[in-house]
């Protein structure tokens, strides 16, 4: 399978890329623990008022971050114009996006579960009883905001303002990953906590809806 | 307010924006139309 | 220009009727009274908004298969018509939720999920301002048209889902759920009005933009000089 050693090749590429330096891992998660410092100011953080509000703010931050982390997966090609090199290099262009949209999620989960520790003390939240629960939520959260975003950050690395304009296309298009993801976290930290299906199905339409989409769609975003 | 008042308003405001959306296109329609005219004749003077 | 000044003059003619016939011919509503007769014009803008919107899908995915210019310019027209229908529909819902609710907002389900569907189709006309050049612009914008329109059905979805869950004012249900046979009538004759509406304006726009696409010839022809 051309498609699959492809994609595995140019992800093990995009993983060296960042854990030679860790940049974009380091300031991410610097930036949401930022974030989360500063909502504990907006409300009175005790425990049932975390219960209610902090899965809310807990993905909100991590949508802002990640509008601006998924910036540079396809800006940093510009300089030496590499992309145009990968696009000649394999046969299916599908593979990039695979390759990129599968980094960022994994960046994006291995952010989440390093914060997690700190949200969980900060806010008061017991998390261990489900963590299984919680990680899968985060994954199939993460999936979907890496892969609308992987897409939408090769439209907007094509743009003028890119740094404005990505955080605008992406945030209204992940709505219902907010509202799912948040819902979900929510129905785990209750005191009476619950398997949210509904919501780990909502997010699971929308990763296969748009990784679909991508299929399709994806080689006409890296034309030249 | 009374409902009649909303009801009225709401007709009128909706009918101001479509109204005023056409207004803007063809405005833009008619300064476009002005400046192709306005090349096309420099073109045909300078051949 | 005689041809499209009729059809103009159908149109406020037909916008007339559907207002006249939902002022006196459609039969009072027991609950809401008066107030109910922004329905017939709220809805029916809503439903030619998603029309206009449906059509720009269409004209998306035909542009990005094609190429051709006319399918940007399509998909820019109705794009932009149906931004002015939703604008339409959240201006007349708040003045129509004021005296019926007693506010002018909530964050009800079906108010919440058009505001997203209104801010998508900002960030599409936003971002064809910003890519310069006119084939990279159709053909990114296009595929970003393509993404929002299948995310509504999933905005919808799932705001529907949770939101509902709260106390909801009461809305009253919508077109079929035994509504009087006068009232489906004018109800239906508003939305085939707004629906005429809409492909004018759609037609208008559309000329627009392939005047635009004119003029840059035109232009590049006079610079080459």
């Amino acid at each position: 399978m051309s498609l699959l050693s492809n994609t595995a090749v140019l992800l093990g590429k995009e993983l060296r890329t960042e854990f030679r330096s860790r940049e974009l891992l380091t300031t991410t998660f610097i930036f949401i623990l930022t974030i989360i410092v500063l909502f504990s100011f907006t409300f009175d953080p005790t425990s049932d008022e975390s219960r209610r509000f902090a899965p809310g703010l807990f993905w909100l931050a991590f949508l802002f971050a990640s509008s601006l982390m998924l910036q540079s997966c396809f800006l940093r090609e510009q300089p030496n114009d590499t992309l145009s090199a990968l696009r000649l290099s394999v046969s299916d262009p599908f593979s990039i996006f695979l390759a990129k949209l599968a980094a960022n999620a994994l960046f994006l989960l291995l952010t989440e579960l390093l914060l997690l520790p700190f949200f969980t003390v900060m806010y008061n939240v017991p998390v261990l009883p489900v963590l299984h629960w919680l990680a899968l939520v985060f994954f199939l959260a993460s999936l979907g905001i890496s892969i609308a975003g992987t897409a939408l950050s090769a439209i907007s690395a094509q743009a003028r303002m890119r740094e404005l304009l990505l955080p605008l296309l992406m945030l209204p298009l992940l709505t219902p990953i907010l509202v799912a993801s948040a819902e979900a976290t929510k129905a785990l930290l209750d005191r009476a906590p619950y398997v949210p299906w509904a919501g780990m199905g909502f997010l699971t339409v929308f990763d296969v809806v748009f990784l679909t989409a991508i299929w399709l769609f994806g080689e006409y975003l890296l034309e030249e | 307010m009374s409902s009649l008042d909303s009801v009225f308003a709401a007709y009128v405001l909706g009918w101001a924006v479509f109204f005023v959306f056409y207004l803007t296109v063809a405005r833009r329609t008619a300064t476009l139309d002005k400046e192709v005219e306005r090349l096309k004749n420099t073109l045909n003077r300078g051949k | 220009m005689g041809k499209r000044a009729l059809a103009g003059a159908v149109v406020v003619f037909l916008m007339g009727a559907a207002a006249y016939a939902s002022f006196y011919i459609a039969p009072e509503e027991k609950t809401m009274h008066v107030l109910q007769r922004i329905f017939y014009f709220h809805a029916a803008t809503a439903w030619a908004g998603m029309t206009a919107l449906f059509i720009g899908f269409v004209a998306n995915l035909l542009y990005v298969w094609r190429r051709e210019g006319k399918w940007d310019a399509l998909g820019v027209a109705c794009a932009e018509v149906g931004l002015a229908c939703f604008t339409v529909v959240l201006i007349t819902g708040p003045i129509w939720a004021k005296p019926a609710w007693g506010i002018y907002w909530t964050w009800d389900a079906r108010l919440t999920s058009t505001f997203i569907l209104w801010l998508l189709y900002v960030s599409y006309l936003l971002l064809r301002t910003l890519i310069e050049e006119p084939d990279r612009r159709a053909l990114l914008s296009a595929l970003f048209g393509i993404f929002a329109f299948i995310d509504v059905p999933i905005v919808f979805g799932a705001i529907r889902w949770w939101r509902t869950q709260h106390p909801a004012p009461v809305i009253m249900g919508g077109p079929g759920s035994g509504l009087d046979p006068t009232m489906s009538k004018v109800f239906f004759f508003s939305v085939f009005a707004l629906h005429c509406l809409v492909v004018f304006l759609i037609n208008e726009r559309y000329r627009l933009e392939k005047l635009r696409a004119k003029f840059e010839i035109v232009r590049r022809e006079a610079e080459a000089i």
